[in-house]
């Protein structure tokens, strides 16, 4: 007997405010608050309530003058689809870690293809299981239900006595509740209602009993597609969800706020995002760019960059918090994003029973390690204030050397000549009675090519101090350019 | 109303025998590259611990003395704040291995944090800092840090006029005289104070002409 494929429909009636409500505080949450959307010429009516605004006796398609007189301090906002759609589509995302193929039904609704992991978590059970703690974490309300085809797990959803344990889904079962739905909640065009109703169709049993030919003859090919879809045996190709290559979210912050240290707390839902979005990819990120949106439309960008690649959210928090701290915002900010378009592959890590390369393992995270402090020094202070040197080929002193900020391996220089352990960051105009020459000339006449060409001669001299220096004679000008000791 | 002896104690005056030199395991203590101060110092440096070097004036010669213990690392050393650029080709002249790194912050606190950040990671070999003072609390802090994470630090500062007492494992003060670096030890582990001695560090130095009378 071959098995049913299974889909479950996850439902998501107050997708954007239960995602406004996870950003504020639990105070916050405690007030009554509606999103309210004007129908063209009628009044503006509630849409989505929280559950303070429900004890409060506000209800869904109440117009909003009744609600706001219902509880005076009602907080309203605006229903915008398109965000809602967006705060969708990062749910997706969200929940592409556990799961696949999932299709999008904007705005409140995704289609989960659940059957092939069973496998995976055991059975329907484990895969709840899995799913109820995925959601958990970003404190979203849901009603879930199973169906042998997608359109009767979108229809099952819909109706609240009807929904039941997603994972019991034997087809009869379904059917047998299928048969109960009233006529309003069968996803049909309004035309196509209408039309069944005036031939005293009430439910979907009265339609399913019908004869399929009659009803193409009567309805259109339309009907018959419909019903087919309902009995399980027409499949409509769904367009799963890719999540992209290119992480890029934005968080409403409800209230203004006038410094970076506020925007931790929504930045860390920021982090989990990204951290979501590259685990799934088996990516790290190595820098990003953190908006800052005002109310006058522009933006500050802060440019967040680490010195080895990072995919943890506490990690990145922890580096991300030292880098602002530096930072000022000049006007109040009323939202955030943050936009990540270079990634990395992770690296393997594993440690190899051979010597040989047990060492070089043992080398690498030594050298992550370093990387690891680097970045911590350079977020607090600053990129340039932590330095490595860099041996360069040229014969000027002061570029044989350069500094550098991000780690390298670096070669030895190749001249061996004696050199001092001291370089003056620049050289110091020096009276020249007041040092005694022990050593010299060494003439250095190089660099004629790009117009910093030097021509000097350098000797060891020693000052009144008894110290060693290392000074040259250029253009008859004495100065001082580093220390030996 | 404390005992006396504990102010003494306090004050570093008097020492403990349970932490004497005999009891350390040989491991616990990095040549210093000088044979004499090895003796005065019961073997060399202590790891998991810092040093405080007194200098009189900067470039008299407390890098070539430090050379020795640079030049072992395996691991690149973390430079704070040092009055100049630490020069990597006459660094690599005297057998250093590993290109320096260099910090830089001004601001005393944030060159703390710094440090005792370094002094957690273990991918450091020798970390050296310039401080012009430090107070007690901030050297207690960094040598409880240095002991905990087993890493070698050195703080180079001036001359002090008055001693008062610090957390240091060890202290010296340097002096350059008749054509020598005078090292004496003013604070060490299980013993006295020790008068100068001079240390041959014109080795890592280039030759001297003898001066003119």
């Amino acid at each position: 007997m071959s098995r049913d494929k299974l889909w479950w429909y996850l439902a998501l009636p107050q997708l954007l405010l239960d995602e406004q409500l996870s950003l504020q505080s639990e105070i916050q949450r405690q007030q009554p608050q509606v999103l309210c959307r004007s129908d063209g010429q009628r009044a503006r009516t509630v849409v989505q309530a929280n559950t303070a605004a429900r004890h409060a006796g506000v209800k869904l398609g109440m117009a909003e003058v009744t609600a706001s007189t219902l509880v005076p301090e009602l907080q309203q906002r605006t229903y915008d689809e398109q965000r809602e759609e967006q705060v969708l589509q990062r749910l997706a995302q969200w929940l592409h870690q556990d799961i696949a193929q999932i299709a999008l039904y904007p705005p409140q609704g995704l289609l989960l293809e659940v059957d092939d992991l069973q496998r995976l978590y055991g059975d329907y059970a484990g895969v709840q299981r899995q799913l109820a703690r995925r959601l958990a974490r970003v404190a979203v309300g849901y009603q879930i239900a199973a169906g042998y085809s997608p359109l009767v797990a979108r229809i099952l959803a819909q109706v609240p006595q009807l929904r039941f344990e997603p994972m019991r889904a034997a087809k009869s079962e379904l059917l047998e509740k299928l048969r109960q739905v009233p006529l309003r909640f069968a996803l049909l065009p309004a035309a196509q209602q209408q039309q069944l109703e005036n031939v005293g169709i009430q439910c979907l049993g009265d339609l399913l009993q019908l004869p399929v030919g009659e009803l193409g003859a009567r309805f259109g090919r339309a009907m018959v597609a419909y019903v087919a879809e309902l009995q399980g045996e027409l499949l409509p190709p769904q367009r799963y969800y890719r999540p992209p290559l290119k992480f890029s979210e934005r968080l409403d912050l409800m209230t203004e706020v006038a410094s970076w240290q506020q925007l931790l707390f929504p930045l860390r839902r920021l982090l989990q995002q990204l951290e979501a979005f590259l685990q799934s990819r088996q990516l790290s990120v190595s820098c990003f760019t953190l908006l800052a949106h005002h109310r006058d439309q522009s933006q500050t960008p802060v440019r967040i960059a680490f010195a080895l690649p990072l995919w943890r959210q506490r990690e990145m928090q922890q580096l991300v918090q030292l880098q602002l701290e530096r930072q000022q915002l000049a006007t109040p900010a009323l939202e955030l994003s943050l936009r990540a378009d270079a990634f990395q592959a992770r690296e393997v890590t594993a440690t190899s029973w051979l010597p040989a390369q047990q060492d070089a393992t043992a080398q690498r995270a030594e050298q992550q390690q370093l990387q690891a402090l680097l970045g911590k020094l350079q977020a607090r202070l600053g990129t340039a204030a932590v330095q490595q040197a860099q041996a360069q080929n040229d014969w000027r002193p002061e570029a044989a050397q350069q500094w550098q900020t991000d780690l390298q391996t670096a070669k030895g220089p190749s001249q061996g000549l004696p050199r001092p352990l001291w370089l003056l960051p620049e050289p110091e105009a020096i009276a020249v009675h007041e040092w005694q020459l022990q050593w010299g000339p060494e003439r250095i006449q190089t660099g004629w090519w790009d117009g910093e060409g030097v021509l000097r001669d350098y000797f060891i001299a020693v000052d009144a101090l008894d110290r060693q220096g290392w000074i040259f004679r250029s253009h008859e000008e004495w100065y001082l350019h580093g220390w030996f000791s | 109303m404390a005992h006396p002896l504990q102010e003494l104690v306090h004050k570093g005056w008097v020492w403990q025998g349970h932490d004497a030199a005999e009891q350390l395991a040989s491991d616990q203590l990095v040549d210093t590259g000088w044979p004499e101060l090895n003796r005065r110092l019961g073997g060399g440096w202590l790891r998991g611990a810092l040093h405080e070097l007194q200098v009189q004036h900067n470039f008299q010669g407390e890098l070539a003395f430090l050379m020795p213990v640079l030049s072992a690392q395996q691991k690149p050393c973390l430079w704070i704040n040092p009055p100049a650029q630490p020069y990597w080709p006459g660094l690599h002249y005297q057998q250093l291995q590993q290109a320096p790194l260099w910090l830089q912050e001004s601001e005393p606190k944030r060159a703390l944090w710094a440090f005792e950040q370094a002094l957690q990671s273990a991918s450091l070999g020798v970390i050296v800092a310039w401080f012009p003072t430090v107070d007690a609390s901030a050297v207690r802090r960094l040598q409880q840090a240095a002991s905990r994470h087993q890493q070698l630090a050195f703080i180079l500062t001036p001359w002090q006029q008055q001693q008062e007492a610090r957390a240091y494992v060890n202290r010296l003060q340097l002096q350059w005289q008749q054509q020598q670096l005078q090292v004496a030890v003013v604070k060490r582990r299980a013993g006295w104070p020790l008068p100068p001695f001079p240390c041959p560090v014109t080795g890592h130095l280039p030759e001297r002409r003898r001066r003119l009378a």
